[in-house]
């Protein structure tokens, strides 16, 4: 399965509880990421990465 | 019309009720609607989140209990009192792969505790001031 | 709705709190969709009501079809408010049907 991943917030303490989660998630499937919590994140890049994707996941 | 599974994940205490009330919401439009609480103790529990409860697993759908991201008291209240599924981390894992929609609801986890003012249920005993 | 009946090319959003940064997220994405030829249909629930305060509400409100947006109307009573924001239609004071609607209708869809 193709997921895309979107981190919405800096990480914390509070976010990286999340990680085992996501390792979880992750095994044996394709992830891309992206990290709309940086300076100026490429929102063009982010629509055509929810296209290519089968599921998206915004994680904290 | 097509019936899709949803996975809430409820990290955050001041939103866990209003996420069981989208994971209702979702399962009365005919999807099937699963919530996940991670890292904590339910707020004391209202007859209105009870019901929402209740509804959601009549309509097939349930609320879990993340066991393993939890401390005893939380896992006991949770599970016991409240009656929430619990599963394991792995599992959890296992259930966002298999919905088709996953949302990650609402603000990260809160590490500071709940004051009074959003956290006490308590009641005044009005038979104890006559 | 069927599979073959939704719009591939429309995205649902469904937006669950009021942070600075969901807002921004949501400007974004919606106006990177529609420079790429395609459509959003968002909800704010719960707390996410909120950010019909921000002050740009209004301009953001006009670039969607009004039955492409819609807020809880319950989540905007028990925040405090009544009556209808500014910018709005009733018919845009919805319940959480609205978000069932949302993956009824829509290709995609992320969650803010």
């Amino acid at each position: 399965m193709k997921l895309l991943y979107l981190y919405r917030f800096k990480p914390t303490e509070a976010t990286e509880k999340t990680k085992k989660l996501v390792d979880l998630v992750s095994k044996d499937n394709e992830v891309k990421e992206y990290r709309l919590y940086e300076d100026n994140p490429d929102y063009d890049k982010v629509v055509d990465m929810i296209w290519e994707a089968d599921k998206v996941i915004s994680w904290w | 019309m097509a019936s899709y599974k949803f996975m809430f994940l409820i990290p955050n205490k001041m939103y866990i009720s209003d996420a069981l009330r989208s994971t209702l919401g979702v399962a009365v439009e005919n999807h099937y609607g699963f919530g996940a609480v991670l890292y904590q103790k339910l707020p004391p529990v209202t007859e209105y989140m009870k019901e929402n409860l209740e509804w959601t697993k009549d309509m097939e759908g349930d609320v879990f209990c993340v066991v393993d991201t939890m401390d005893e008291e939380a896992k006991k209240y949770n599970v016991d009192e409240v009656g929430l599924t619990p599963i394991t981390l792995e599992e959890l894992g296992k259930q966002i792969l298999e919905a088709d929609y996953v949302v990650a609801y609402g603000l990260p986890y809160q590490s500071r505790e709940l004051p009074s003012m959003c956290a006490d249920s308590r009641t005044v005993d009005t038979a104890k001031t006559e | 709705m069927s599979e073959e009946e939704k719009d591939m090319n429309k995205l649902g959003i469904f937006v669950t709190n009021p942070h600075q940064d969901t807002w921004r997220h949501l400007k974004g994405i919606v106006k990177a969709v529609q420079k790429a030829g395609k459509t959003a249909r968002v909800f704010f629930t719960f707390k996410s009501v909120h950010l019909v305060q921000q002050s740009d509400f209004l301009e953001f409100v006009k670039m969607i079809p009004e039955e492409d947006f819609a807020i809880c109307h319950d989540s905007y009573t028990c925040e405090g408010f009544d009556g209808i924001p500014t910018g709005l239609a009733e018919k845009q004071m919805r319940s959480q049907a609205y978000h069932g609607d949302i993956v009824d209708v829509c290709g995609k869809y992320i969650s803010l």
